[in-house]
């Protein structure tokens, strides 16, 4: 047992009889009432999502899993494979498992697995990726006098983003992964 | 002598520049944001003193903070020039400040502040330090206050050229609870009755619990989410055990007059028309320091001359409107601290 406390992405909670891996949650404290997690939670068995409320003294059943180093390796249709980097034993997850975050896929990705009863049940990204700008679009003349400070830029897994104008194509950026927020030149 | 800087040196002064770098890039990529920030702000205010409202400001820092069970306001020392101590708090709100001065005749009064809660959360929809605006209209009630919202949000959205232009609706809370999920709020406007509708929808209530926190179990996980489709839309009537600082409807029996204005499920302002009852409020200030006792959070001793000024202030009615997060709903932001020049996340 735990409390609203050790809610977070990719945690594994208990809820009448099935588990549930947290996909999303907001910290809400309305002042006048108590304080209160909201929570989006995807069934590990169904794969469906629910939204569940915690008030914060509330007591939540959070389960132990494993965490494994992963290398993600390729896609085959709906299928994302990656290495265990310990065994060098290759698992098969789907896209119904990794939702939008599929889109920060690259190979040779380190991610984190969490592993409960033998199975994957959620995939934990990097919170910053570096990638490679493949196509960015000229910066034109006035843009940043019509207050358009980024533009599109295409990266090298296809992933699409906002970045500032003076990003040119072959540099290094990061992403943040849980905005999809440009995050900086990579310096490294 | 040739100055020699040491590599240790050297990798804090690298480190120093990436952290500045860091503050000055992030602050750069919002500059845009930052600068309809202004723009929101500087609205805000022309809209009140055209109303012939009174732009005040109250001390951030105070001796005796607000009683609220679920705040948690930030505890300093400062000192006087003989280096004696004294306690002070940051204002969780300016709501003592402004109802003394309506107490001092002051009439329609409004403030933009910031103000300090601890323990929530380091961005999503907060901020350790953020900014309210808060107003008081004397010999008025909620209603007066409902119309305020109504016209500031469509100047706003007039201004910023929103199309369409979003209308606020107003729904009683009874109302609210028979659209969304077919209930009859006003059979359960008491504790036993509420707990057991709780029960019966499948939740786990404890048996003690007060009345509010089996309400918001139902609202929360039920109605709130439902909220978004409402766009903006005013809730107004809260079940009495919810009156706050609120006073108590005399047409419509049991319920508050407590309203909540909602943009797309966020909670941007809560309203009452206001306690005039001074030992009413002394009575509900001593309640809330018992639970503040219970649930383990600071405690100390109650504003007397809040209670006064309760006591004294004409018929009145006020609103407190988190105006960061105002700021994100009309530039579609979705975390506040998009919208901060530093937020406290970017800092720690």
């Amino acid at each position: 047992m735990g409390d609203t406390t050790d809610i977070r992405k990719g945690a594994v909670i208990r809820h009448q009889n099935d588990l549930y891996v947290v996909t999303q949650f907001q910290f809400v404290n309305p002042g006048k009432g108590s304080a209160f997690t909201k929570t989006k939670m995807k069934s590990i068995s169904t794969g469906k999502t629910i939204e569940i409320t915690y008030k914060s003294s509330e007591s939540v059943d959070t389960v132990q899993v494993q965490r494994q180093n992963m290398q993600y390796l390729y896609r085959t249709g709906d299928m994302y494979s990656f290495m265990n980097q310990d065994t060098y034993e290759t698992i098969d997850v789907s896209s119904d498992l990794l939702e939008e975050d599929t889109q920060y896929l690259k190979e040779g990705l380190s991610v984190i697995a969490l592993i409960h009863d033998g199975a994957v049940v959620a995939i934990d990204l990097p919170k910053k990726i570096t990638y490679r700008v493949v196509e960015a679009p000229p910066a034109v003349k006035g843009d940043t006098a019509s207050g358009n400070v980024t533009k599109e830029v295409v990266l090298d897994n296809g992933l699409k983003a906002q970045a500032p104008i003076f990003i040119k194509e072959g540099e290094d950026i990061i992403i943040n992964t849980e905005t999809g927020d440009y995050g900086g030149r990579a310096t490294e | 002598m040739q100055f020699v800087i040491n590599e240790e040196i050297q990798n804090t002064i690298l480190s120093l520049t990436k952290d500045l770098m860091d503050h000055v890039n992030s602050i750069k990529k919002k500059k845009e944001v930052l600068i309809q920030r202004a723009k929101i702000i500087r609205l805000i205010r022309e809209f009140f003193w055209e109303k012939n409202f009174l732009d005040v400001e109250t001390p951030n820092l105070v001796a005796l903070p607000g009683q609220e069970p679920h705040l948690s306001p930030i505890k300093l020392v400062i000192h006087d020039e003989k280096g004696k101590s004294y306690d002070a708090y940051l204002h969780t709100s300016p709501e003592y400040t402004l109802k003394k001065m309506l107490a001092a005749g002051f009439e329609n009064i409004f403030s933009i502040t910031k103000c300090f809660r601890d323990y929530e959360s380091f961005g999503g929809l907060h901020n350790p330090e953020f900014t309210i605006a808060e107003w008081y209209r004397a010999h008025a009630d909620f209603w007066a206050i409902m119309d305020d919202v109504t016209s500031l949000y469509t100047h706003l959205q007039t201004v910023f050229n929103a199309l369409p232009v979003v209308h606020t609706k107003k729904i009683h809370m009874r109302d609210l609870w028979r659209e969304t999920i077919g209930v009859d709020l006003g059979r359960y406007l008491n504790r036993d009755a509420m707990l057991n509708l709780c029960k019966t929808r499948g939740y786990h209530p404890l048996s003690d619990e007060p009345y509010e926190d089996v309400f918001y179990r139902i609202f929360l996980n039920d109605i709130e989410p439902k909220i978004k489709d409402y766009g903006s839309v005013i809730i107004h009537h809260y079940p009495a055990p919810m009156a706050a600082l609120a006073r108590l409807s005399e047409k419509d029996l049991g319920y508050a007059e407590r309203f909540e204005w909602y943009v797309n499920g966020i909670e941007l302002a809560n309203a009452f028309s206001e306690l005039t009852d001074a030992g009413e409020q002394q009575k509900r200030l001593e309640d809330e320091q018992q639970t503040r006792k219970k649930l383990g959070k600071m405690v100390y001793p109650i504003d007397t001359e809040f209670i006064d000024a309760v006591g004294n202030m004409p018929e009145s009615a006020g609103i407190a409107l988190g105006i960061d997060r105002l700021i994100q709903v009309i530039l579609s932001c979705k975390n506040i601290d998009d919208v901060l020049v530093l937020p406290v996340s970017g800092i720690y």
